[in-house]
Parts: structure tokens; sequence; C-alpha cells
């Protein structure tokens, strides 16, 4: 496989890739690089932080537990920091890249959160559990986790008082997409979904006598329709298949979406709705890696961070210092602005995070300097040295921060430093940048890659 | 002024130079032209009690709902014969005195959200309690009728969803001096210095070299116009002090900025509130008197507008922590000079008539007053932002 096309695979299904894994994969053929990526995909092994001591304080009656709530809160808030963290060093060095990739897109698509960390932590495993699962499946499993019962409500959706959250955004952003359904589907929908809710260890309850038993009529269908009918009738509809693979489409291959491409991924997809499927035909399909899907998107902040991390490791020593960089860059993990979640594309840009994004890995991993040496110019290893020691003591010092050079120094030892780009780079330079970058000195590979890693064009991939 | 007028005179303005036509948009739009009337938002997050905030002290209901939460009468700076203010808000007394300030009682929003993050979403986006939205109102304001990211600014280190636009977005910042900084490396300033429009029309990395000069060039216009402004008005010695100090400074320089963000934030007052919400508004209240009084004196006032909201209320009855817990509708104070309605907009909430869950039933929409001051204050049409059709109120 063509190592342009290899670059480009790693860094949409993944965070980049390193130059010998690169010279690796060179040598198989496309087929047998996505089978190998959903072969070790096959395995889920759950992202966990001990949580005994929360659920230490949700042992006992209804009234008991209720006096350990803001205890409970407050340490909640502490586990979702680690789980966090936990989550960032997970996508720096997964095992299974795809299940991986794919959980970071669906927490955007079933997007939930929640105050109590135990339901949190289980709503984020079963995304991984079911990230390449059966769409169906998947969707019943979110409508019964805890935390989504919670969040839209489906806990306070009872016969007597329906609650149409959860129905609503159902159909408007879980499977459907707005207008391809009624105001009436939507009443009709939420009597489904009455009597559900769940116990202190977060295992879905059906309260039978919440439950509206009458009949409802939905899509054109009359029935005694559980939550679970409601969910089939909907896969029923190829515009759910439509739906989700835009959405992968937008997320995966380009923002601007062709119809012909989706239109094959949506007869795959419809078929049986299974995931796995669906990424096999998109990773394999030849306008994934046209030309114009090739350095076309913008990184998503946790892309970028982590595609950061990919080629110079670098650790927090304070990881709420993390979370803080997460937050200046518009996208904290776990804590989602709405269950519309994160916009993407250009909206992650703004002038704040244009200057962070450009910054940052001058900040985390080199003193915040950027070299600017003139070629020709002859400088010894002092000059950049007391650089360095000025700026670390000004920009440099507002982040506690370990980078690993000698392993970046160890990874790209083969590569010589004006093949540095096309490892670092998935688009061209734009012409005058490339210009102004070719009249500075390449004083070493590490201040190549930092100055690299400040243009515009690191924010693409 | 509108878009079209906007790029009409940029465009004419960059055939003059061979500059991008957006970058030289910067220097050129014509200063008077976006007019000088601006909007301070201050949002209390976490939900302030409103009830003790601005109190009806003739309602027994009041008394006997709060036992240990209520403020006695004789603590109270009295408005009318049954409304007075929480004694932390003496220099709003004074505000009030002047007919500086309008108090819009009761203020909500149809099937209210209890919820700190969705209810501060729903005010942030201006959107119904069951729609979701990717963009805030100001942001939408910016899309329509803004030309720079300055034209709107947050004073804090990001930028709430509220000054997101779908093509626009404000810019955030405490310190011009460290954004200016951070943006002014000479490696950016090479890598921007040749581009041209042809080169960044490109779809999404022709965006980023956008943004990135347009952060710069507002980065750089924001410290250099604001260094000029020096005040020696002495402010609260606390972060919210700070941000109205910054915000008066980049006030009082002339900055062409037609929206300011601020916050304060503390006020989830679920256990011992009464010691905990006296301290917050007296850094609420001596901070806007600061503000004004330094506005006032370098003639700013009589064209800024201060909006003051929280995302909802709180609970009529008192829990057992000796607090409140999350309720619905509450009040929006109205900062500027020569109000329309002067003090009380409108008569306090019901105590009796409440809903299912205890709380105040709304009786005005929070957008209405947003649809007010676009089309009042800002001179903007209302609809094109909020996209939706409100009824004006008559506070300006």
């Amino acid at each position: 496989m063509k190592r342009k096309h290899i670059q480009h695979l790693y860094w949409r299904i993944g965070f980049g890739i390193l130059p010998a894994e690169l010279e690796r994969l060179s040598k198989k053929s496309k087929r047998q690089i996505i089978d190998d990526l959903i072969g070790t995909s096959k395995k889920m092994s759950p992202l966990k932080i001990d949580t005994k001591e929360i659920e230490n304080l949700m042992v006992g009656t209804f009234e008991e537990v209720k006096k350990n709530i803001m205890e409970i809160q407050k340490l909640s808030r502490k586990k979702t920091i680690e789980l966090n963290v936990a989550w960032i060093d997970r996508l720096a060095k997964p095992e299974a890249l795809l299940r991986e990739k794919m959980t970071l897109f669906w927490a955007n698509h079933f997007v939930c959160e929640d105050n109590n960390f135990v339901f949190t932590q289980q709503f984020h495993n079963t995304l991984r559990t079911h990230a390449l699962g059966n769409f169906k499946d998947f969707v019943v499993a979110i409508s019964k986790e805890a935390a989504m019962t919670k969040y839209l409500n489906t806990k306070q959706n009872r016969k007597q008082r329906p609650n149409e959250n959860f129905a609503r955004e159902l159909m408007e952003l879980f499977t459907l997409g707005v207008g391809h359904y009624t105001e009436q589907d939507i009443k009709e929908s939420a009597k489904a979904f009455t009597g559900y809710s769940h116990n202190m260890q977060g295992e879905f309850v059906f309260k039978k006598h919440q439950h509206d038993e009458g009949t409802k009529t939905f899509f054109g269908k009359t029935g005694h329709f559980t939550g679970d009918d409601i969910i089939d009738i909907i896969l029923k509809n190829k515009q759910c298949a439509r739906y989700i693979c835009e959405k992968i489409y937008c997320y995966f291959v380009n923002d601007i979406v062709v119809e012909s491409h989706v239109n094959g991924m949506v007869n795959v997809f419809y078929e049986d709705y299974n995931i796995e499927k669906l990424m096999r035909f998109m990773l394999l399909s030849n306008w994934f890696y046209d030309e114009n899907n090739i350095g076309t998107k913008i990184k998503s902040p946790i892309e970028f961070l982590v595609g950061l991390k990919t080629v110079v490791p670098v650790d927090f020593k304070k990881p709420k210092q993390l979370l803080y960089i997460q937050k200046l860059l518009g996208q904290v993990l776990l804590n989602p602005p709405n269950v519309a979640g994160w916009k993407g594309g250009k909206s992650w840009i703004d002038s704040n995070t244009i200057v962070l994004r450009l910054k940052l890995p001058s900040i985390l991993l080199n003193s915040a300097f950027i070299s600017k040496v003139e070629k020709g110019v002859s400088i010894d290893a002092e000059f950049i040295a007391n650089k360095k020691e000025v700026l670390r003591n000004g920009l440099g010092k507002r982040f506690k921060t370990e980078s690993n050079w000698v392993y970046f120094n160890r990874m790209f030892k083969g590569v010589e430093i004006s093949d540095l780009e096309n490892h670092l780079l998935l688009c061209d330079i734009n012409e005058s940048t490339s210009l102004y970058l070719n009249s500075l000195k390449k004083v070493s590979k590490r201040e190549y890659c930092i100055q690299l890693m400040s243009l515009p064009e690191y924010q693409m991939c | 002024m509108d878009r079209r007028k906007f790029l009409k005179q940029s465009s004419l303005a960059s055939s003059l130079f061979f500059v991008p036509s957006f970058v030289k948009a910067f220097e050129e739009v014509a200063t008077g032209s976006l007019g000088y009337k601006r909007l301070v938002i201050i949002q209390l997050s976490g939900g302030n009690d409103g009830l003790n905030t601005v109190i009806p002290f003739r309602n027994d209901l009041y008394y006997k709902e709060r036992p240990s939460l209520s403020i006695p009468k004789n603590q109270i700076f009295k408005l009318t014969d049954d409304v007075g203010l929480h004694k932390s808000l003496f220099p709003l007394k004074r505000l009030y005195d002047n007919g500086n300030l309008s108090i819009i009682n009761n203020v909500g929003y149809p099937n209210p959200v209890r919820s700190h993050f969705r209810s501060m979403d729903i005010w942030q986006t201006a959107t119904d309690s069951d729609k979701y939205l990717q963009s805030g109102w100001l942001g939408r304001y910016l899309d329509n009728y803004g030309a720079h990211p300055y034209n709107a600014i947050e004073i804090d280190e990001s930028l709430s969803l509220a000054m997101k636009g779908d093509t626009m977005n404000a810019i955030a910042t405490q310190d011009a001096r460290i954004l200016h900084n951070l943006s002014k490396d000479p490696y950016f300033k090479n890598v921007n210095k040749y581009q041209n429009d042809a080169h960044l029309s490109e779809h999404n990395l022709g965006y980023l070299y956008k943004s990135m000069i347009a952060a710069e060039s507002s980065a750089k216009y924001i410290y250099e116009t604001s260094k000029t402004a020096t005040s020696n008005k002495e402010y609260p010695n606390n972060a919210f002090g700070k941000q109205l100090k910054t915000m008066a400074q980049f006030i009082n320089s002339g900055l062409k900025t037609k929206v300011f963000y601020g916050s304060l934030g503390g006020f989830d007052t679920h256990v011992n509130q009464l010691n905990k919400q006296k301290k917050l508004l007296e850094v609420y209240a001596n901070g806007i008197e600061a503000f004004v009084q330094d506005l006032k004196e370098n003639d700013m006032f009589k064209d800024t507008l201060i909006l003051t909201f929280s995302e909802f209320g709180r609970r009529v009855k008192q829990n057992a922590n000796i607090g409140t817990d999350h309720g619905t509708a509450n009040n929006v104070f109205i900062i500027g000079d020569k109000l329309k309605k002067q003090g009380l907009y409108n008569d306090m909430a019901s105590l009796s008539d409440l809903d299912d869950n205890g709380d105040l039933k709304f009786e005005i929409d929070f957008r209405t007053i947003y649809a007010t001051v676009l089309n009042k204050w800002l001179e903007v049409n209302d609809e094109k932002v909020l996209n939706k059709t409100f009824n004006k109120l008559n506070f300006i």
C-alpha cells in the first residue's frame, strides 16, 4: 500500500503513524492492512478507574444514599478527571486502534454525561463494547443506560406524565435526523419508553406499573410497542442507515458529502446494521483514498493532542492541566456541551483556539521556543539553549510537562531531516509558507519538528 | 452596518493596497458605522437565588417557606412598599435611585430545565428547552452583523457557547497583552506575511490561515487600542473586579466592540446559603458600582447597557441544609442610562401559584429581553439572530 495512503488511513482511524510502522505496513496490501486493523480491534478491554469508594456510598436505602449525594458528586468529579486522563493515555497507546477511534466517534454521537461516576464509566464502556458491533444492539443498550435515562429524562417518563425528551433525541440526533418524523411520532414513541429506570448498581430496571401498555401508533404501525419495538421500527427506515453513514463519512472521510459514496455505504449498512462491515467497506473503497480526502480535515482538539503525544510523548505533571488544555482547545472529554455534541470541523477554530494550537507544540514540548534562525547563519548550541532558558521562565512556565525527545530521536532516526515534513504533515505546505520555511536553517530534527508542528498545515489530517 | 455594506467598503479598501481584503477590513471599517452602543452581559453562574436578591418582604409566604433562610425586614433596602433588595446590593440601590436600574422579575422559559449545564445552554443559545443548538445568540449576532472577532469580547480564557456563531466567533481574553504575545511570534508573522486571497480560498486550510491572520490582527488591535486607556479607578480586589476593570479599559479606550461578556460563579447554594450569597452579591454589586462610575467618568456609560442573568432561580421553599435547590424563573437586572422603565419592570412572581415542583411559574420569556436588546439597543433585526419572533418589552 502507498505510504501516503497508509498515513491517511492511520490519521483517520487513529492519531498518525510513526516511521517504522509505516515502513512495515508499506510492504502489505490494503486488504491485509484493513484485515489486521479490524482483527486487532476484535478484542474489547474496558477502560476502568476504581470506583469502590463511590460504590460504598451507594449502599443502603434510598434515604441513606441521598445523604451521601454531595460526597458522591465530589468523588465523581475527581474520578471523571482520572478517566479523562486515562482515556487520553489509552488513545495515545491503543491496542485496538479502530475500536478506540470509533469509541471517540460514538461519544460524540450518543452524547451523555452524568454526575455519578459509576454511571459515567459504565456508559463510556458501553460505547466501547458496541463501537464496532451491531447498531441496533447499540441503540437498545444506550436507551437502557442509567446515565442516559437520567440525561434525557426517560427516568421521569411515566405513564401518567410522559416525558418526550429521549424519544425526540432518539430520532433527531441518534437515528434519523431532523425532519424524518412528526411530533405525533414523538408523543407515541415516548409512551413506549415509559417505565425505564435503573438501580444503584446502574443496571436497567423496567418499572412495569409506570409503563404505558396501551397501543401506540408509530410510523403508520399500531401495536402495544415497547421501547425495543420502537427502535426496531426506526431502523427499518433506510433513512436511519443514511443518517449514520453520512455522519461517519463526515467524520472519517470528508465534511463535504459525496452522494454516490454515501449511497454505497448505506446499501452495505442497511443490510444488517453491522458497523464493522460498514467500516471495512469504507476503508477498502478507492474513494476513501481520493486525493481531495487526504489532509483536508481539521483535527479535533483530541486528535491534535493525541497526535502530538504520538510523535513526542509528553507527560502532564498535573493532570488538571491536561483538562485545562482541553478546555482551552474547546473539547473536554466526558464533558460535552449538550446532547448535540461538538459540531466539529471549522467550528473547532476561533481566534483563541487557532493561536493556542499554533503555539501549543512549542509550549508543551520545547520551552515555548520556535527557531527562527536563518539559513547560513552559524550558531552554537548555547544560542538555542539560552533562548529556551529565557522562554522557560515566561510562557514555558505555564504548564508542567515533561517531553520525551529521546523517544522522538529514536523513532525518527532513519528519517532524513528533509523528509520529516512527509511524516508530520498530510497536506502540502502552502507555497509562501514553504518559501519562508526554506529560508530557515534546519538546526536539528527536533527544532524542525517544532517548526512543522507550529504551522496551520499541522492542524490538518 | 450590514454585511453587504461592510463587504463593499472592505473590497474598496483592499483594491488600494496589495493586502488580503479581509485583513484590510480590520483597519478600514469606518469607526462610527457600527454605532457606539454596546452591550455588557454578566452571567451569574450556578443559579442565583432571586428570591433572596429581590425580596418580597411583605409576603408572609416568603417567610413561611424560608423559616431560617429569609432575609429579615430590617436587613433589606426597600425599593417599594413591598419589595426590597438584599443589603449586599446597596450599591445597586444607588443606581436604582438614579434611575439607572430596571429589574425584570419572573423571567424564564417554558418547560424549565433544572440542570445547570442544560439551562445555561438554553440561555446561551436562546433556544426552546426541547431543542439543541450549536451556536450562541451573540455568536449569531456576529454572524449577521459582525465584521471581526473583536466585535464581541469575552473576558475569559476561552469562549462560551453564547459567543460562538455558525460562521463567526467572538474572541476571549483576560489580558490583552498575553493574547497579543501569544499571537505575535515572528514565526507566525512570517508565515502569514505573504498570504493572499487566492491561496486562502482553499476550503479548510485556507480557513485556518484566515483565522490565524484575523486572530493576530484582533489581538494586536485590542492590545494596542486598549493600552492607551489608563484608569486610576479602584476596583474591588477580586477576580470579578479585575474582569470589570479590564472590560472598562476596553470600553474607555474606544474599542469597536459591541458586546462584552463577563461572569461570576459560585451561586449554587444548596448548603448554608446565607453567608455565601451575601458575599457573592457584595462582590457583584461593588464591582458593578465601580464599573459604572468608571464608565461615567469617561462618558461611556450613556452608550452602555448591562444585562445580568443567571441560568435559573431557586426553589421557593428552603431545603434541610439552610440552602435552596434548583428552581426556575429569576430576575434579570438591566443597568443603563435613560432607561424607559426605571425600577421594577413588573410585579414579583406569585408565591402561592407554583408549579408541581414548588417552583415559580415564569411570566417573561428571557428571549423577549434578548429581542428587545437586539432590536432597540443594538438596532438590528432580532428575528435573524433568534430565528423566531418575540414581543419587545419597554425597558429601553
